[in-house]
C-alpha cells in the first residue's frame, strides 16, 4: 500500500508532525489496534517478498501462515481496509496459485472467503450498494462517483466474487451474479486500467473469450484486452499467454495458438520478471497442466 | 573384480518374459475404439456439462474403453447449424440440441414448442411419450440418431414494462430470433412486428433500446444476464423449448450392436437427468429472478384464456401453409393432448385445436 509522504515540511518537522498526527489518530485505538496498524509496512514488504519468491513449494507452504496472521490482526481491528484487501488478495492468490487446478469445491470456498472480506471494504469507502443482490444498474449508479482511490475495493470485490461464480457455475444463483461483476470491472477499467499489472485485462479477456458469442463472447475484444494486459506489463507476465491459450484459443479451437503460447511459457527464462517471479512460477506450472489437455480439447 | 550377481544376468531375460507375458495376454486384434465427438452449447462446469462428462464415464467404463465420448462444451465448436455442418462432414459426430438445431434436422419435431400448447408438464411428458417413436424415426430419416431427449424448459417474456394483455404486447419492441420459422410464426399469428436481430446482438440492443422485451426460459435470461436488462417477466409461459441429443445415422450404423445398445441406454438416462435438472434450475431460476427484484406480471384473463388459443391456432396453420410442421401432426398432438385431459379428473381444459 502507498505511504503518504509530507514532503511541504523539513525533516525533523515533518517527523514531530507526523507523530503527533498518529499519536491522534492513534487516541481512539485499542493496544491491538495499535499494533495492527504499526505492523502494516510489514505486510507491504511481505507481499513484496511473496511475489518474487521463486520457490513454488515455499510459497505454497508459507502462504496459509501469512493468511491466519492477517485474519488474526483483523480480529483486533476489523475495519481495517488494508488489512481487509491484504486478506482477499491474499486468499485468492492462494488459491488461484495453489488449490484450483487440484481442488474446485475448496478453490470455490476459498475465493468465497476471498470475496467476504473484499465486499466488506465497500461500505469503508462510501458505497452502499451488494454486490450480489443489487442491480447491475444500481452498481453503476454507485460507482459513478468512485476514484481512483477506491479501485482496490471495487477490483478485489469483483475480482473474487467473479472467481467463485466461476468455481460454482452449476449453481444457478452464482450465474445471476456475473453482470454485477462485470459492472464493477467496467469502472475499475475506467478509473486505472493499469490497476495491479492490468489485472481487469486478463479479466475482461477471460470474459469475453471464454464463451461462445452466442452467450455473450466476443473474440475480438478479448483479443484487445489480452493485448493491452501484454503491454502494461512489457510481455513479461507469463499470466497473459496462459489465459489467453487457457480461454480464447480454447474457445476458438486454435490448438495452434494454444500449443505454442504454452510452451513459450515454459521456455520463458526463468529471471524474466524478478518482482513477478512466482506469479510467473505459477503460470508455468500451469501451462504445463493445460498442456495434459490438449489431445482431450482439440 | 566386482561380483557377477545372478540377479543381473537375469535381468534382460525378465524383461523378455515380462514382454511374451504381455504379447499373450493381449488379443490378437485389439478392441477397436470408437469416438463420440460431441458438442454442446453449454459452458463447461455447468449441471447439464457435468452431467454429459458423468454419461461419457460411465459409457468408457461399460464399454471397456471400446466407445469414448468426447465432449466439447461452451460452444467451441460454434452453434448449432455450425454443428450440424460438422456433423455431415464427419468432424464430429454428435451434439445436444435446442429447437433451434432441431427444426433443421426435422421440423415437424416442433410441433411441441406451439405457442401455449400445453398447461402442465404432465401434459408435456405425456404427450412427448406418444410422439417419441416418429421423432426418432424422422430423425434416422434425415441422417441422424435420437439417443436422449431433454428439453430447454418454459419460455417466458421478459420486458421493460410489464405485459398484461395483447395490446402491451402490440406496444413493445420484441426480439425476434432471426431465422428462427417458430418465432415467427408466433409473431405473425399474434399480430406482432418483432425485430429480427441474431441471438448475439440482443444484450447489446437490450441496453440501446433497439428491443424492450425477449423471451427465454429463466436459466438462458439468467445466463446472458437479459434479465438484468429487463425489469418485468410475464408469468405465462409462451412454449415449452425442447432439445436432443443427436448422433450422426452414419455413425451410429458403423457401431457395433452392443455398443448401440449401450449409447442408447444411457443417452435415454442421461436425457432424463437433463431434463430433471433443467425443470429443477429453471424454478431455482424463477426464485431468484424474484429475489433480484423482477416483477412477475400477471396476465390478463383474456390473454390466458381466450387469445392464447387463437395464437396458437393461427400460428399453427402458417407453419401448416409453410410445410414445417404439417397437419397431421399437429392433428395428432392435439389427439393425445385431448385424450390425456379427458383421462384427467374435471379440470379446465383447454384443448388445442
Amino acid at each position: 500500500m502507498d505511504i503518504q509522504r509530507n514532503t511541504l515540511l523539513p525533516a525533523p518537522l515533518a517527523r514531530a508532525t507526523g507523530l503527533i498526527v498518529s499519536l491522534l489518530l492513534l487516541a481512539g485505538c485499542s493496544t491491538g489496534q495499535m499494533v495492527v496498524r504499526g505492523s502494516q509496512t510489514i505486510l507491504d514488504s511481505g507481499v513484496v517478498a511473496m511475489n518474487s519468491e521463486t520457490d513454488l513449494e515455499l510459497a505454497r507452504t508459507a502462504m496459509p501462515a501469512n493468511l491466519k496472521l492477517i485474519e488474526g490482526m483483523l480480529l483486533e481491528d476489523p475495519g481495517n481496509i488494508e488489512l481487509l484487501l491484504f486478506a482477499a488478495q491474499g486468499f485468492y492468490g492462494y488459491s488461484y496459485g495453489f488449490i484450483e487446478s487440484e481442488d474446485t469445491d475448496r478453490a470455490g470456498a476459498l475465493y468465497r472467503r476471498c470475496f467476504e472480506y473484499a465486499r466488506q471494504t465497500l461500505p469503508l469507502r462510501g458505497f452502499d450498494f451488494d454486490p450480489e443482490i443489487s442491480s447491475p444498474d444500481d452498481i453503476r449508479a454507485a460507482l459513478a462517483s468512485a476514484d481512483k482511490k477506491d479501485v482496490p475495493a471495487i477490483f478485489w470485490t469483483a475480482s473474487c466474487q467473479g472467481k467463485w461464480i466461476d468455481m460454482n457455475r452449476d449453481k444457478v444463483a452464482g450465474f445471476a451474479g456475473l453482470g454485477n461483476v462485470e459492472v464493477m470491472m467496467q469502472r475499475v477499467l475506467e478509473l486505472d486500467d493499469s490497476y495491479f499489472h492490468g489485472a481487469t485485462h486478463l479479466f475482461f479477456g477471460v470474459f469475453y473469450g471464454g464463451r461462445a458469442p452466442m452467450l455473450g463472447g466476443d473474440f475480438a475484444r478479448a483479443e484487445q484486452h489480452f493485448e493491452r494486459a501484454a503491454e502494461i506489463n512489457d510481455n513479461k507476465l507469463l499470466l497473459v499467454d496462459l489465459m489467453h491459450a487457457e480461454f480464447l484459443d480454447r474457445q476458438q479451437l486454435n490448438r495452434d495458438g494454444f500449443h505454442q503460447r504454452l510452451t513459450g511459457i515454459l521456455e520463458a527464462p526463468d529471471d524474466l520478471y524478478p518482482e513477478m517471479a512466482l506469479i510467473n512460477g505459477i503460470s508455468k506450472q500451469k501451462a504445463g497442466l493445460l498442456l495434459e489437455h490438449e489431445d482431450d480439447w482439440f | 573384480m566386482s561380483r557377477l550377481r545372478i540377479a543381473d544376468l537375469l535381468k534382460p531375460l525378465s524383461g523378455l518374459l515380462l514382454c511374451l507375458g504381455l504379447a499373450l495376454s493381449t488379443p490378437l486384434h485389439a478392441a477397436k475404439v470408437y469416438t463420440l465427438k460431441f458438442a454442446t452449447l453449454a459452458p463447461a462446469g455447468t449441471s447439464w456439462v457435468n452431467m454429459l462428462e458423468d454419461w461419457s464415464d460411465e459409457v468408457a467404463r461399460e464399454s471397456k474403453g471400446r466407445l469414448v465420448i468426447k465432449i466439447y462444451p461452451g460452444g467451441v465448436q460454434g452453434d448449432e447449424p455450425d454443428v450440424l455442418k460438422k456433423m455431415r462432414f464427419g468432424q464430429l459426430q454428435g451434439g445436444a440440441f435446442t429447437g433451434y438445431g432441431i427444426g433443421q434436422i426435422y421440423s415437424p419435431t416442433r410441433v411441441l414448442e406451439l405457442p401455449f400448447l400445453f398447461n402442465s408438464i404432465d401434459e408435456i411428458d405425456y404427450v412427448r411419450a406418444q410422439y417419441l417413436p416418429e421423432i426418432a424415426q424422422g430423425y434416422r430419416d434425415n441422417g441422424y440418431e435420437l439417443v436422449g431427449w431433454m428439453e430447454v424448459g418454459f419460455i417466458y417474456f421478459f420486458s421493460k414494462e410489464p405485459i398484461r394483455t395483447l395490446d402491451d404486447m402490440k406496444a413493445r419492441r420484441i426480439w425476434n430470433w432471426q431465422g428462427d420459422p417458430m418465432g415467427k410464426a408466433f409473431f405473425d399469428a399474434s399480430g406482432l412486428s418483432p425485430v429480427p436481430l441474431s441471438i448475439i446482438d440482443v444484450y447489446t440492443s437490450l441496453s440501446t433500446g433497439l428491443i424492450d422485451t425477449v423471451y427465454a426460459p429463466p436459466l438462458g435470461a439468467i445466463a446472458m444476464q437479459w434479465f438484468t436488462k429487463t425489469g418485468y417477466i410475464t408469468d405465462l409461459p409462451m412454449a415449452n423449448g425442447i432439445g436432443s441429443l443427436i448422433v450422426s445415422r452414419r455413425f451410429y450404423q458403423n457401431l457395433p450392436q452392443d455398443l448401440q445398445k449401450l449409447l442408447k441406454r444411457t443417452g435415454e438416462a442421461t436425457g432424463e437427468k437433463l431434463i430433471e435438472t433443467t425443470r429443477r434450475d429453471n424454478a431455482e431460476g424463477l426464485e431468484i429472478l424474484k429475489q433480484r427484484g423482477v416483477e412477475f406480471v400477471e396476465a390478463s384473463e383474456d390473454l390466458r384464456s381466450g387469445e392464447v388459443v387463437n395464437i396458437r391456432i393461427r400460428a399453427g396453420e402458417n407453419l401448416m401453409k409453410n410445410g414445417y410442421i404439417p397437419r397431421t401432426v399437429i392433428d395428432r398432438v392435439n389427439g393425445w393432448l385431448a385424450d390425456y385431459r379427458a383421462s384427467q379428473p374435471q379440470d379446465a381444459v383447454n384443448v388445442a385445436e
